[in-house]
């Protein structure tokens, strides 16, 4: 019955009689619970017994029990006759005397084989010494004890078949050392019993003859007797093989590994020799006609339509360089430059007179010149008055020879490859060094930079694709195309031609890195 | 029941079966009982409270003793009914529902001749929704905003499943004739 409450709001009075309300489950619940957390527990055992350290720790452990065991036995062994088996087979000497046992019934349950030569040793006894019936039993006694351990108990065995009490406590001691042996070779050791011939021999005797109950074997038993005592007796510390436990330890010494330490690559620097062919067009220009063409007022062709054509031409070509970085490099070198072009500039002008004659462009440089001596001032008189102009189409030529300066820079993509490839970009100074023109009459008018007609020097900007194949760790081969376009004019400022000349060309050299 | 809560949960949370036991013995009774009012049969009841133990075998290691045991114990085994009912489809369809009060005050009311077991079976014959509702709010004191979020249902839905839980409850009070006159016949649970 629920206690009559103060309280009369609705809630609190559900709440009062049913929160601390309590109703006892059935067993079965709990035994569901149970099962549900073996059944957890059993997820979780699997997996500590399926990790393979634990299996290799229970390993190691058993080596070393195996190991330890067999140098604890050899320790404890004589330097008897039975040591024959023991230098061979450490265990093999004390197993021997459970063999005794065991070859009888080649069972491995010695404790039974015990117990039958106890019981079969009681008659022989009483027949032999009746009066020693008690000792025996106390044997049997003995050997009932050590039965749970299965331990030598042919040892026991044979102590109840011999007589003196006093020989049956060694005996007994005898059978405790030997426990580890019986532990565990009982079933191998059967096997391997020859290699203990004589004892072997006497107990498998001793047994039979005690099933028999024959009284011969109990002098046999007496004998056997005789050797466990003298085991017995031999068993202090005598001289032995020490086995000693070689410990290979294998340990790797830190071998310091050398890092590569990437050294710093000092700056690579080269010199490279080629040859350019190259086509070269000077494009000259004629701002304005030369006074002997304006003057033809026959002729309106006008030489300045003349135009340049370029011609084959070549660049002997020094370089040196630095490699700045993986990929940049920076270059210079000397080149020589023979550009040959030719110059078609229409008809020329013919003075009636001297039978003189001039194309346009000698014209235009011999009014250009300001020197005397200039071989194209010859060509500057003459042709004010009374010249003709032949409008013949003629080309003649106009060749160049330049000492070229380059600047580049260089982005190479795959450096340290065996093929790589640069592009390249930079400046050229243009050092003028002779102009040779083919006049109208078939002479060869020779401009010098001394003759103040082109510039010593002007600039052209350059650019250019480098294919580099590495021929070994020094030399290498380079094709280089390389285009060239002057930025200034070749020709002096204020003055009536113009030139800008361009190059394509492509260059073969050799390169060596140092 | 004297009992060191420390040392049982300690003992739990070693995995002790001893300590396991104990838990369930001392506690499983009324853990039971709230079973009881969130099902409709002890079949279910004895499934909620298995399930419930696991849990709280399971989960102990979150226990922290800044709060009671027994309330964190409650708070689970009510948790699994609710997963239990969410799992029968009960909770499925709650709706809003026409309540009409019956106009019963509060000042009247007293429960104080009935027995547990036969308060315990009128909760469970309540619908469902009602059921649940009833337990959360009137019982466990839950406010509606948070049944309503526990269950995934409104506020309002939550106020008027209880509405009718409550009606049917005084119904079923009424109808055993137990205001004033004590003489309350009992039905055999």
């Amino acid at each position: 019955m629920m206690d009559p409450s103060n309280i009369n709001n609705f809630e609190d009075q559900w709440r009062k009689a049913l929160q601390e309300a309590s109703e006892a489950p059935p067993p079965s619940v709990w035994e569901g619970i149970e099962a549900r957390l073996d059944k957890e527990q059993e997820k979780v055992v699997p997996m500590w017994w399926q990790s393979p350290k634990v299996w290799y720790a229970a390993a190691s452990i058993v080596a070393l029990l195996l190991v330890g065991g067999g140098l604890w036995l050899s320790g404890l062994k004589t330097g008897d006759k039975p040591q024959v088996a023991v230098n061979t087979k450490p265990a093999g000497v004390s197993e021997g005397e459970s063999r005794e046992a065991t070859q009888k019934a080649a069972s491995p349950n010695e404790s039974l084989n015990t117990e039958r030569l106890a019981t079969a040793s009681e008659p022989q006894t009483s027949s032999i010494k009746p009066g020693q019936q008690q000792s025996s039993e106390s044997k049997t006694g003995i050997a009932a004890t050590s039965r749970g351990k299965a331990v030598g108990k042919g040892g026991s065995a044979f102590a109840e078949t011999k007589n003196p009490e006093a020989e049956r406590q060694e005996v007994a001691v005898a059978a405790s050392v030997r426990k580890p042996f019986a532990d565990k070779g009982s079933v191998n050791e059967v096997i391997n019993t020859s290699s203990s011939p004589i004892e072997n021999a006497q107990p498998g005797e001793i047994a039979a003859a005690k099933v028999t109950g024959n009284s011969y074997a109990a002098a046999l038993a007496d004998q056997s007797q005789t050797i466990s005592a003298q085991l017995l007796a031999s068993l202090p510390y005598s001289d032995l093989d020490v086995y000693v436990q070689k410990r290979h330890v294998f340990f790797r010494p830190q071998i310091e590994i050398e890092e590569p330490v990437k050294e710093k690559k000092p700056k690579e620097y080269y010199a490279g020799l080629g040859v350019m062919p190259a086509s070269f067009n000077p494009d000259v220009q004629l701002k304005e006609a030369p006074m002997a063409f304006s003057a033809q007022s026959v002729s309106q062709r006008r030489a300045t339509t003349g135009s340049s054509e370029a011609r084959a031409s070549y660049a002997v070509q020094t370089q040196g360089g630095v490699r700045l970085s993986k990929h940049w490099s920076v270059e210079t070198g000397i080149s020589y430059l023979r550009g040959n072009s030719a110059y078609e500039g229409g008809g020329y002008v013919l003075n009636a007179y001297s039978n003189l004659s001039s194309n346009v462009l000698e014209n235009a440089l011999a009014g250009l010149t300001t020197s005397a001596n200039s071989p194209a001032a010859d060509k500057a008189a003459g042709f004010n008055n009374g010249a003709l102009y032949i409008d013949v189409a003629k080309k003649v030529s106009n060749n160049y020879q330049y000492l070229q300066l380059p600047v580049q820079a260089g982005f190479t993509l795959n450096p340290d490859k065996k093929f790589s490839y640069s592009v390249l970009g930079g400046m050229m100074a243009n050092f003028f060094l002779v102009n040779e023109l083919e006049s109208a009459s078939g002479e060869i008018i020779r401009t010098t930079a001394s003759d103040d007609i082109y510039r010593g020097m002007n600039w052209a900007a350059t650019t250019g694709l480098r294919l580099n194949y590495k021929l070994s760790s020094n030399w290498a081969a380079n094709l280089t195309g390389s285009y060239q376009k002057a930025v200034s004019s070749g020709f002096k400022s204020n003055q009536s031609l113009d030139a800008h000349p361009y190059l394509y060309g492509v260059s073969w050299s050799v390169r060596y890195s140092f | 029941m004297t009992f060191n809560e420390q040392e049982l949960v300690k003992g739990c949370k070693q995995r002790n079966r001893i300590a396991q036991k104990q838990l369930y013995d001392v506690f499983g009774g009324k853990l039971f009982a709230i079973c009881l009012r969130y099902t409709k049969n002890r079949a279910d009841a004895e499934d909620v409270l298995q399930d419930a133990f696991i849990k709280i075998y399971e989960n102990i290691d979150s226990f922290r003793a800044d709060s009671p045991l027994e309330y964190w114990l409650r708070s689970v085994v009510v948790n699994t009914a609710l997963n239990h009912l969410r799992q029968q489809k009960y909770l499925k369809e709650l709706d809003d529902i026409d309540v009409h009060h019956n106009g019963l005050s509060d000042r009247e009311f007293t429960l104080g001749n009935f027995q547990m077991q036969q308060l315990m079976e009128m909760i469970r014959e309540l619908p469902p929704g009602c059921q649940t509702i009833f337990n959360l709010y009137a019982i466990e004191g839950y406010q509606h905003n948070e049944i309503a979020q526990m269950l995934g249902i409104s506020e309002g839905t939550s106020k008027s499943q209880y509405s009718r839980a409550r009606t049917l409850l005084q119904q079923k009070l009424n109808k055993e004739k137990r205001f004033d006159d004590g003489s309350v016949q009992h039905k055999q649970f």
